[in-house]
């Protein structure tokens, strides 16, 4: 037994943290990250993913193939570590230490964006990620139900397939040989879906819907696509209009799907609730966050961003910064405390 | 008036679309100012992929207002079964360079089912592989973006009698769609490595060098891989197309019959 958040809760962690790594560029903060990434993925994650990536092995081939695009591609900078001749395309001319560091600190923030992932994957499971579909999309919801619990029968399936075709002495040499793999596959597929869906239609599914969405409903998600699209477009030379704009336009869309949720009704089997340690996750998620996007005095802007143009410096540390940072590691400390854990 | 604001809703998140996966080749052209946090890049990155979700929202919302018959989402259901089956094969043994087989199947099932159809089965059989083999991460809106689009545009191609005249048109849309694929989802990491480039005062860029930059990152990077991801297209749907469009097509008119209560 373990204590455990609920899935919002470490949505809004993911959030927090992403949004951190990609709009910092201090190496510094950046290694905090990966090592919160890491820490919360040991305490709070299990194995339940099917596959294992090795996040080192992959970590080594995004920074080589960072470093060296970098150094290739831009001759900007003061230390020149070598020269390549002039009138060679693209690759020509002065290669910099400054563009070693940028490669590395870009790929370092592509690194934690996938150990934050990876961190994420791990702890919440498939079905509690299926849990959180919002109410508005029901039919997308059971589609993905339906696909994830047939799965398994569909590798079932073609097990079955492959051997009943085995007997009768087929053997797969080129790629035409799987046809008689394939089709039977498709079409016993579809011939379940059959058998589902009068199920389905037995026990009452679709007796009430079948309605279109509202107008109503309609215009608010075009307002909201309008005013996300516009305010992306802003941003790029005003950046806090921006923001403010596509933030207005995400309520927009909020409004449609409440709209929309609250034609639908369903019943839930297993309830998650949301507890304390839930609010708590999120407060100190939301933390370093708000230290950054806010107008502090404590906080300078050129701590947090870090650029080794036009000659390589160290990156400034603010403590104040790191330690909001170092927050995010909370749960895994949480969980690592808590009586349940014993 | 519904139906207006639908095809409003449908442009705008086309546009968006477009803008999204193009944006860094026009970016450092049109905006040189520095930025107060972080880099341009990184800030616009942020804010696209926050933008991409909330598009991908409210299409799901508007296009599975299709769906609400229980044989179309059952149909549904299972086919991504299948489609999620292969990409479990797929990651699991990698085939040559990019290939990956879950593109036919989704083809085939836009050109028999419809647009909506084929965009749904798309990106949500990109969110339910991810789902399976823990490859949730900040790519998956643009796969299932791009994905989407890939069964949207197969449900609007022309339905032709003559097999053969037919399975060229696949083939060659699954070809062309291999290529894109690998064109559209590099232009998503690639502003992570090339920012560089828009940062210096030195170097004013020009959308003509970004575009040259970007043809040198994807040449070096990932023309043969996105080449043979085309080829194992073609060769795929060359294999396995004809009979599978038969056999869809033959449940199509199946799902279409419906008993409806005066």
């Amino acid at each position: 037994m373990k204590l455990t958040f609920h899935t919002f809760a470490w949505v809004v962690w993911l959030s927090s943290a992403a949004i951190l790594t990609l709009i910092m560029r201090n190496p510094l903060y950046l290694i905090i990250l990966l090592l919160v990434a890491r820490v919360v993925q040991n305490a709070c994650g299990e194995d339940h993913t099917a596959l294992k990536i090795s996040l080192w092995r992959l970590s080594a081939v995004i920074m080589v193939f960072s470093i060296l695009f970098n150094l290739l591609l831009v001759h900007v900078g003061q230390t020149v570590l070598f020269r390549l001749p002039q009138n060679l395309w693209l690759i020509g001319g002065p290669l910099t230490l400054e563009a070693v560091i940028y490669g590395a600190v870009s790929a370092l923030i592509l690194i934690t964006l996938l150990a934050l992932f990876m961190a994420f994957n791990s702890i919440v499971s498939t079905s509690d990620l299926i849990a959180v579909i919002p109410r508005a999309l029901a039919n997308v919801g059971v589609v993905i139900l339906i696909a994830v619990s047939y799965v398994p029968e569909t590798l079932d399936h073609l097990q079955r397939v492959r051997e009943a075709q085995a007997l009768r002495g087929h053997r797969i040499r080129g790629l035409r040989d799987w046809q008689p793999i394939i089709i039977p596959l498709l079409v016993g597929g579809l011939e379940r879906s059959m058998n589902l869906a009068e199920t389905m239609v037995a026990r009452g599914y679709g007796a009430t819907s079948g309605e279109q969405l509202a107008a109503r409903t309609r215009a608010m998600m075009l307002a909201g696509l309008i005013l996300i699209f516009g305010g992306w477009i802003l941003s790029f030379s005003h950046w806090l209009p921006g923001w403010l704009l596509i933030l207005s336009g995400g309520g927009f869309l909020a409004l449609a799907y409440y709209e929309q949720g609250r034609r639908i009704k369903r019943t839930r089997y297993k309830i998650s609730r949301w507890q304390t340690q839930d609010w708590l996750l999120v407060l100190i998620s939301l933390l370093p966050l708000l230290l950054i996007l806010l107008p502090f005095p404590a906080v300078s802007e050129d701590s947090i961003t870090y650029s080794p143009y036009p000659l390589a410096k160290i990156p400034q540390f603010n403590p104040l910064v790191g330690l909001a940072i170092a927050l995010l590691a909370a749960p895994a400390l949480l969980v690592e405390l808590s009586p349940l854990s014993r | 008036m519904n139906k207006a604001l639908a095809s409003g809703i449908f442009i705008i998140s086309m546009f968006i679309g477009v803008g999204v996966f193009l944006y860094p080749l026009i970016l450092p052209a049109v905006s040189q100012s520095t930025n107060s946090l972080g880099g341009d890049f990184q800030q616009s990155q942020a804010l696209t992929m926050v933008l991409l979700t909330l598009t991908i929202g409210v299409l799901l919302l508007e296009m599975q207002g299709q769906t609400t018959s229980a044989k179309t989402i059952a149909a549904m259901g299972l086919l991504i079964a299948a489609t999620s089956v292969l990409r479990f094969i797929e990651v699991a043994i990698p085939g040559p360079g990019g290939f990956s087989p879950i593109f036919v199947p989704i083809i085939i099932a836009g050109y028999v089912f419809g647009a909506r159809f084929g965009f749904l089965m798309g990106s949500l059989t990109m969110l339910v592989s991810a789902l399976l083999t823990g490859g949730v991460g900040p790519w998956l809106p643009y796969q299932m973006f791009a994905v989407g689009w890939v069964g949207l545009t197969a449900g609007l191609l022309p339905q032709i009698e003559n097999p053969i005249a037919q399975i060229t048109m696949l083939a060659v849309f699954a070809f062309i769609w291999g290529l894109l694929y690998g064109l559209l989802m590099n232009l998503y990491y690639w502003p992570f490595l090339s920012s560089a480039v828009s940062e210096s005062a030195e170097t004013v860029q020009r959308f003509g060098a970004t575009l040259a930059n970007y043809g040198a990152f994807y040449l070096a990077t990932s023309f043969v891989w996105d080449l043979t991801r085309g080829i194992g297209n073609l060769v795929l749907m060359i294999a396995l197309g004809l009979p599978a469009v038969r056999a869809l097509e033959r449940f199509r008119d199946i799902f279409r019959f419906e008993v409806v209560y005066g």
